[in-house]
């Protein structure tokens, strides 16, 4: 509207303050834009793909937090850690998986079949962090060297685990 | 044995500039994710910094001031305030994030959580800034951060690939489950922690406290020769365990005691041990770093008395700056914000800041009013222009690729 008619000073300022916001919000929403190239649990989500691509971004935290365990209690069966460092390791991880478990939830599921696959990684995660959980109380007791032979049930999560990831990857 | 104490200086600065907790976390972390794909961004880094610490040194020791001071004067005071906003900012994220370093090292033998143990850790930076003296504290929290060399013994004695590393360090690739821009995002993180700006204003400043004159010039020289690189030694060290130990499992680094656990496989108990007392003093030297750095250039900017080398009476509103910068991160602290996050974010904003501390340096190295013959040559200015292209664009594209990549997700 403006460009046809005489301007003033303040008219080419306006212009010039119309301009830069236009290239802000340009930059801005170009950004906006470029985050949904890198996968990432949390944000909002409409499709099933989408969902499907969260749900996989957290079963791969989850593995690389259960396989950490792991790696612990192998690591303290040679009695190579001390017991406080062992259930601190684990306890992160703990804490990583029960992380993943509430962003997961938070994830509004966009239609029926993601209602299926959010119950299934569900079970995944909430049985994986019941596993870590009696691993950690028990390095808390001072039990490490036997922290290896109790983590059977934990190695069978991570490899279900595994599983949904390169089932739905 | 004077000689080899005298550039416990560098060794410090180096080992608080590139293994603290954020450089811990970063090299262990880049390493599970790309393997060695970004050694060459961990060398670019250490180039850069020796580069531009030996200047600042050299302008310390023929001017007997300090770079913060100069920045001032030659800059005027609004590009000095800017940069002291942007510094003082960043070092206060910084020492937030090392008090948390601290109390998680401890936190590892002491079986207690580590954020009843901050204001242990910040009590005890206090302590040692008040009542030791700067060369016995840069004696023992550098020679005890040599600990560290841990990582490198737990490397070898892993029997790692050799020529695995180092095809993927010399064939840097994108992993096929990471993008482009993650993979930008973390060569920044590494690029903007190994030149954190509070290394030059802690290594010019301690010159100025150790009295460097024009003779001292081979001392500035070795130590930014020997402690920096050393710095970089450890930090691929810590990249390639991860690489060997967590990238074939598709373990993820997101902890500070995760990044310990190579080093128990291979070497250990003794091992473990001897890194957590490295990774003590690391996170402690960075924590003394950043404190002072604060006062540094809080007190440099106005014209106050600084420095260690008087009574704290006589250097009275520089003591009251570290205090309040400690008090202040350790009630952020206490928040229970994760020091690892804190630590990630202040790397990528001095990332962002990095031209602010940099350029004034480079102006001052070949001004003959402060230098007279002792100028930048012309090899050395060409290096150092090169790196000021890449410190510009590093800050350019910074915060789009903390925003795209939701900070390294």
């Amino acid at each position: 509207m403006l460009s046809g008619l005489p301007c003033s000073v303040d008219c080419h300022r306006v212009r010039r303050f119309i301009r830069r916001l236009s290239l802000v919000l340009a930059v801005i929403a170009l950004l906006g834009a470029m985050t949904r190239c890198v996968p990432h649990p949390v944000g909002t989500t409409r499709t099933y793909a989408s969902y499907k691509g969260k749900a996989t971004t957290t079963a791969e935290g989850a593995v690389s937090a259960a396989r950490t365990v792991l790696l612990m209690t192998h690591t303290a069966a040679k009695r190579n850690a001390f017991s406080s460092y062992t259930a601190m390791v684990i306890a992160d991880a703990e804490d990583g998986i029960s992380g993943l478990i509430g962003t997961f939830d938070s994830v509004q599921p966009p239609n029926a079949e993601a209602d299926r696959l959010h119950e299934r990684l569900d079970t995944l995660l909430s049985s994986a962090l019941t596993n870590v959980q009696a691993l950690r109380v028990a390095a808390r007791r001072g039990v490490v060297a036997e922290l290896a032979g109790r983590a059977g049930p934990l190695r069978s999560d991570v490899h279900k685990l595994q599983a949904f990831v390169d089932a739905h990857q | 044995m004077k000689k080899i104490l005298s550039i416990t200086l560098g060794i410090l600065t180096a080992i608080g500039g590139f293994v603290d907790i954020g450089d811990l976390v970063a090299n262990a972390a880049t390493g599970a994710r790309f393997k060695m794909a970004l050694a060459g961004v961990v060398l670019i880094g250490v180039l850069g910094i020796i580069v531009y610490a030996e200047m600042s040194g050299r302008v310390a020791a023929i001017t007997g001031r300090p770079v913060f001071d100069l920045v001032r004067e030659r800059l005027g005071p609004n590009a000095g305030g800017a940069n002291l906003i942007a510094s003082f900012i960043i070092n206060l994220l910084t020492l937030c994030a090392e008090l948390g370093g601290v109390a998680l090292a401890l936190s590892m033998i002491a079986s207690v959580n580590y954020i009843l143990l901050i204001p242990v850790a910040a009590f005890l930076v206090w302590i040692v800034i008040w009542k030791m003296p700067f060369e016995r504290m840069e004696e023992m929290f550098g020679l005890l951060g040599l600990m560290l060399i841990t990582f490198l013994v737990a490397l070898f004695h892993l029997h790692p690939p050799w020529h695995e590393l180092l095809h993927s360090a010399s064939h840097p690739a994108i992993p096929k489950n990471e993008t482009p821009f993650t993979f930008a995002y973390y060569a920044i993180a590494l690029f903007g922690a190994a030149m954190t700006p509070y290394e030059v204003f802690f290594f010019s400043s301690g010159a100025v406290e150790e009295k460097w004159t024009v003779d001292d010039l081979n001392l500035n020289r070795a130590n930014v020769y020997i402690g920096f690189p050393l710095g970089g030694l450890l930090s691929l060290s810590i990249m390639a365990l991860t690489t060997v130990v967590f990238a074939p499992r598709m373990i993820s680094v997101d902890t500070l005691p995760q990044v310990a656990l190579p080093v128990a496989l291979s070497v250990g108990k003794v091992g473990l041990g001897l890194l957590i007392i490295g990774i003590f003093a690391a996170t402690f030297g960075a924590a003394l770093e950043t404190a002072m750095s604060s006062g540094y250039c809080v007190a440099q900017y106005f014209g106050w008395q600084w420095g260690k080398f008087v009574k704290p009476r006589e250097a009275a509103r520089f003591h009251v700056v570290m205090l309040a910068a400690i008090v202040a991160t350790t009630l952020f602290a206490l928040t229970g914000v994760d020091p690892v996050k804190v630590t990630e974010y202040s790397i990528v904003l001095s990332a962002a800041a990095l031209p602010l501390t940099y350029f004034p340096i480079l102006l001052i190295s070949n001004d003959r009013h402060y230098m007279g013959d002792h100028v930048n040559g012309r090899v050395l200015n060409f290096l150092a222009s090169i790196y000021m292209v890449i410190i510009a664009v590093v800050a350019v594209v910074t915060i789009p690729l903390m925003i795209i990549t939701k900070a390294g997700a």
